[in-house]
């Protein structure tokens, strides 16, 4: 495992099809490999984060919006994390290994770990936190679901010999998860201890935390600078204008329009991430219109996959296949391109019997784009006689009814297939969005799960794969790249795919220089 | 009334408020694309095609421009009749009844006014989603317990005088007392509330649109031109300028027309007092 | 007038408890929670069960609506849904920002509107006048996000860099120790509303200027400042505090739009907030705070109004 900031700077090779305009980003944010070498410590590192509100916490396990996840991850570490080119590597553990059919799993903890008021990280309380976050419910509580706690021990202070109850060759994957940071076993989230680069200082909901570096991270030297202060924007403009007066140094969500005014400028880079994240079209499978599998067909052909990523990405993204996990090392390439094809659409709408279809999209300002997509699939819509009405909510309405909505958008950060189907694509599922429930796709799933064999688990994954490649109810029109902005005195943020900004807010590995 | 229409304030805000409502009218008709086609890259600066550039997602501003219009007048204007119509009623019949009817009119309007309008806008809307009769409805009912104010102090004074008295001793109904014998003496602040009125509304309702609450995408407004696009400002600023300086330029119009109309009727009003 | 004070203070009660019992009534009609706001996508029916416990909602509205009268009459605004703390800790920093912020606004534009008032008042029809008249109208008509949006661009990050661009000064810090950062949302604020103080000034200096009691201290040969300054603007006095009442009873939602383009930590936050996660006590003691607001902003300008006008003062 390293964490050396020049292995981080080779990962990023962009190999994918980058639309329109996007080409000159991303020889700036490769422009960055060249720059200095050795970090200076200290300073503070003022950060902007989009959202944010009087609802947010400092809970390790419960991350919500991005000031949310930007504490999560700063205050906390977790077992396993992944890297900027979203392979997984080990962090507070040293090892995490299953037996022959992934039942049982060993973590072997690193020596010398300490939280950040001095105490030792055992694996005490490795069975503290898992058992914290299943039984208070905890956002990664479907994540740890299979643990069997009754059998579950600690073997000695460094290993823990986790028991499943069904065998599960995903396990690591729930221990990289952001939200599953590892916390003492008297933990309180009002003063939070964790295991994570930063400590604790102070905190205001929706407006501003401060943080001092973690004097005990595992990474011998981070973090560089003293203090991190994180200060919330609910407002695109005001967060860009906060960095253009050199309020904050880095700002995350920078939307698209405003890259080209920052790229001129000498005193600020763009950063810009390659993502498998995804806004999603989704489709209730077993609601009318869209229980008829040639209505779902016919939505998918009508869009214009280049045209959404241009003129809603403003080219800064990669088109989709209408599936999801593009990074996964099973992801089906082969099968073609889906494109454009308005007659093919509109024969199968006929035979249907649903040729000039009416249906009402949903849709509310959920991430980035989300409106914007809506409206632009609204107007390309029409040359299939679709006419689809924009139901535009504010976001709260949207949960509101989640998972009730017939025609409704969504929204994914980068995950490999099957975390991302245990988390929406099975009955079982929490967010199963197009409640979807393919007996032929559930099995395939199950089979994959427990294979250990990456060569058999590709075959199955891809098969279930192309079951939803060719009937599911997602419509995956791209990939929108990750924009964030910084000044040039901030080193070490690189791009990173997992569609969380600010290089999955490390700040763990930023310097700043004089 | 005439002498309103001889100043030259009238002259000019009649001048610039109509050249507004025609291009609302209008401008649909002479737009030279489909405003929902997208015809160039987002935030696209002016060039030789496309006069004034692309917007957020890459269309026509002057198209989107030139079909904005017609909802937000529409609005405006709606929420200013019902709400001057709801005061003028309310004032009036305040004015000239009197006694407890009166107190309970005016407090009502007092409780009205103290509401926390963004606050019930938002809570509302939070819920429906953007919404047109909710935006209308908040802001007609937001004007009410204004003109009552004033046209229940115009009222006041007309129901002093000898030929409404007459009225009365003659046993003519309230209705007719007020159709035949006030509202033709009100007639003067009742035209300067309408002016004054839409004036507000057109503010109100571009701000409420521009905060997202009314108007559904895509369809073309004004106030959703300003916020969708105002990220921008500094790279393309025309498709924010465009509405803001009609809106601007409606709302000097509207400004200077009620003042005429303030000064004439005030004029006549010292005529009769005289 | 003791009698009347009394009259007017029981209304102005009676107007807050109606108002905010309708605020409740309608808060509670609506769909949705703060449990299911608070976890937003994570809602699942497990996790509702166990915050709906935890935040102890659900009640009936009558029970719920009781208690909330209960506390308030006691002095306490419950605690936040959505922060877990006492309503009034959260509140009472982000209120004393916007009242700071609106009390800089008032007290600037108030000098200027009534400068320029009676500058152009008092010359009527000269250039002064023309063109105060001709800017006043352009700037009334100019939304404030725009005038905003322009300052920032003016000052902060486009023309010069003179300004910071937002407020990020440390919570819990008052306003008014960072001072240069509320600079430009005062501006904006003081630009809003100026315009319209200095016209309905001009309007109401110029009626009294033309009223017959002026018009004979003309007569007597006084100099025309000594008309303004002993006769005009006494007299001018009781319209134009109506007027400011209701220019400062305005900042208070002008404010939130201000707030929202700075990043001002105030009350526009604050209504956003609650709104989003319907946290209803925060929600509440707001709709409070507004009816208060405005209900002593009127008091006030009635009893200066009264205070200041012999004529009325004596008649009651």
């Amino acid at each position: 495992m390293k964490f050396s900031i020049i292995s981080r700077r080779r990962v990023w090779r962009s190999t994918g099809l980058i639309a329109g305009a996007a080409t000159v980003a991303l020889t700036l944010s490769m422009m960055s490999v060249t720059q200095a070498a050795s970090p200076t410590p200290g300073g503070t590192l003022r950060v902007g984060v989009t959202g944010g509100s009087s609802k947010d916490s400092l809970d390790a396990h419960s991350p919500t919006s991005d000031p949310d996840i930007a504490r999560a991850i700063s205050l906390n570490s977790s077992l396993a994390t992944y890297d900027t080119n979203h392979k997984l590597v080990m962090a507070l553990a040293s090892s995490i290994k299953p037996n022959k059919n992934a039942t049982e799993w060993t973590i072997t903890l690193r020596s010398g770990l300490k939280f950040s008021d001095g105490s030792p990280l055992t694996s005490a309380d490795v069975i503290a936190t898992f058992s914290r976050i299943v039984t208070q419910k905890k956002d990664g509580a479907e994540s740890l679901q299979g643990i069997d706690f009754t059998k579950t021990v600690a073997v000695d202070d460094r290993t823990v010999k986790v028991i499943l109850t069904a065998s599960d060759s995903t396990f690591v994957d729930a221990m990289a998860y952001y939200a599953n940071g590892i916390v003492p076993a008297n933990y309180d989230p009002t003063n939070p201890v964790g295991a994570g680069p930063f400590k604790f200082k102070s905190f205001t909901a929706g407006q501003q935390s401060e943080f001092e570096r973690n004097p005990f991270y595992f990474v011998a030297g981070q973090p560089y600078v003293d203090s991190l202060i994180l200060i919330d924007f609910g407002d695109d403009t005001s967060r860009v204008n906060a960095l253009l007066s050199g309020q904050v140094d880095a700002i995350d969500g920078l939307p698209s329009a405003q890259a080209p005014i920052i790229k001129a400028s000498g005193s600020y880079k763009v950063l810009e991430s390659r993502t498998g994240g995804w806004i999603p079209f989704t489709m209730r499978v077993d609601r009318a219109p869209f229980n008829d599998v040639r209505v779902r067909q016919a939505l998918r052909l009508l869009v214009d996959r280049g045209q959404m990523v241009r003129q809603v990405l403003g080219g800064h993204g990669t088109i989709g296949n209408d599936m999801y996990a593009p990074f996964d090392a099973c992801y089906p390439s082969k099968l073609p391109q889906r494109k454009l094809d308005v007659a093919k659409a509109k024969a199968l709408l006929k035979a249907a019997g649903k040729s000039n279809l009416k249906i009402e999209l949903v849709t509310a300002p959920i991430a980035a784009g989300a409106v914007e997509a809506a409206t632009v699939f609204a107007q390309e819509a029409k040359a299939g006689g679709v006419t689809v009405k924009i139901k535009k909510l504010d976001t709260n309405a949207f949960w509101n009814n989640y998972l009730k909505w017939d025609f409704a958008e969504s929204f994914w950060f980068t995950r490999d297939f099957l975390p991302q189907t245990a988390a929406g694509s099975l009955p079982t599922s929490p967010y199963n969005e197009t409640h979807w429930a393919n007996a032929k796709f559930i099995s395939l799933v199950g089979k994959a799960k427990q294979t250990s064999d990456q060569k058999t688990r590709c075959s199955l994954i891809q098969q279930a794969m192309t079951i939803e490649y060719n009937t599911g109810g997602n419509i995956i029109w791209g990939f929108p790249n990750q924009l964030d902005a910084y000044s040039t005195k901030v080193q070490g943020l690189v791009p990173d795919k997992s569609g969380i900004p600010l290089t999955s807010f490390g700040f763990q590995k930023v310097w700043l220089t004089k | 009334m005439p002498v309103a229409f001889r100043s030259l304030r009238m002259k000019i805000g009649v001048g610039l408020a109509g050249l507004v409502v025609l291009l609302a009218i209008f401008g649909p008709s002479v737009a030279p694309h489909d405003p929902q086609e997208f015809v160039t890259m987002p935030f696209a600066p002016p060039g030789h095609l496309l006069r004034f550039g692309g917007d957020y997602l890459g269309r026509d501003v002057l198209s989107q421009f030139l079909f904005g219009g017609r909802q937000i007048l529409l609005m405006s204007v709606i929420a200013a009749l019902v709400g001057v119509g709801l005061g003028a009623i309310l004032g009036i019949f305040a004015g000239f009844r009197g006694g407890r009817f009166d107190e309970f009119i005016m407090r009502s309007g007092d409780v009205v006014l103290a509401f926390p309008q963004v606050l019930l806008a938002l809570l509302f809307i939070s819920v429906t989603g953007p919404n047109l009769t909710v935006v209308v409805f908040l802001v007609a009912v937001g004007h009410a317990p204004r003109v009552a104010r004033v046209m229940r102090g115009a009222t006041l004074s007309v129901s002093e005088r000898d030929y409404v008295k007459s009225a009365m001793a003659l046993g003519m109904p309230t209705w007719r007392i007020v159709a035949q014998e006030i509202l033709p003496n009100v007639s003067g602040p009742l035209a300067v509330e309408v002016g004054l009125r839409l004036t507000y509304s057109i503010g109100l309702i571009s701000a409420l649109n521009f905060l997202g609450l009314g108007t559904q995408p895509p369809t073309p407004d004004w106030g959703l031109m300003i916020n969708d696009n105002r990220i921008a400002l500094t790279i393309q600023p025309w498709p924010v300028l465009l509405p803001v300086i009609a809106i601007a330029l409606l709302t000097i119009g509207m400004n200077l027309i009620s003042d005429a109309l303030a000064r004439a009727s005030a004029g006549l009003d010292r005529q009769v007092n005289a | 007038m003791l009698k009347m004070i009394g009259r007017r203070l029981l209304l102005s009660v009676v107007i807050v408890w109606v108002v905010t019992s309708i605020v409740f009534l309608a808060t509670q009609a609506l769909p949705g929670d703060a449990a299911k706001a608070i976890l937003g996508r994570e809602a699942t029916p497990d996790r509702l069960a166990q915050l709906r416990q935890q935040l102890g909602t659900g009640k009936p509205v009558l029970e719920q609506y009781y208690s909330w009268i209960n506390k308030l009459v006691h002095g306490n605004f419950g605690t936040s849904l959505a922060s877990n703390q006492p309503v009034w800790t959260y509140l009472k920093p982000l209120i004393l920002n916007s009242l700071t912020l609106m009390l800089i606004a008032a007290v600037v534009s108030a000098s200027i509107g009534l400068l320029l008032g009676v500058l152009t008042a008092a010359k009527r029809d000269s250039w002064l006048d023309h063109f105060t008249t001709v800017v006043t109208l352009v700037l009334a008509a100019l939304p404030e996000f725009v005038i905003g949006v322009t300052l920032t661009w003016l000052f902060s990050t486009g023309v010069f860099h003179w300004l910071p661009a937002i407020y990020a000064g440390a919570p819990g810090q008052s306003a008014w120790r960072s001072p240069t950062q509320l600079v430009l949302p005062a501006m904006t604020l003081v630009i809003a509303v100026t315009p319209y103080l200095a016209r309905m000034l001009r309007g109401t200096l110029i009626e009294v200027l033309e009223t017959d009691y002026v018009q004979h201290a003309r007569l007597k040969g006084l100099p025309e400042r000594v008309v303004m300054v002993r006769h005009a603007i006494p007299n001018a006095l009781g319209p134009v505090i109506q007027v400011l009442a209701l220019q400062f009873a305005w900042l208070a939602g002008g404010v939130i739009i201000v707030e929202y383009l700075f990043r001002f930590p105030g009350i526009g936050t604050a209504v956003a907030n609650s709104v989003a996660t319907r946290d209803l006590p925060v929600t509440q003691a707001l709709a409070v705070f507004f009816a208060l607001f405005y209900v002593t902003v009127n008091l006030l300008a009635d009893l200066l109004t009264l205070v200041l006008n012999p004529r009325v003062r004596t008649a009651s």
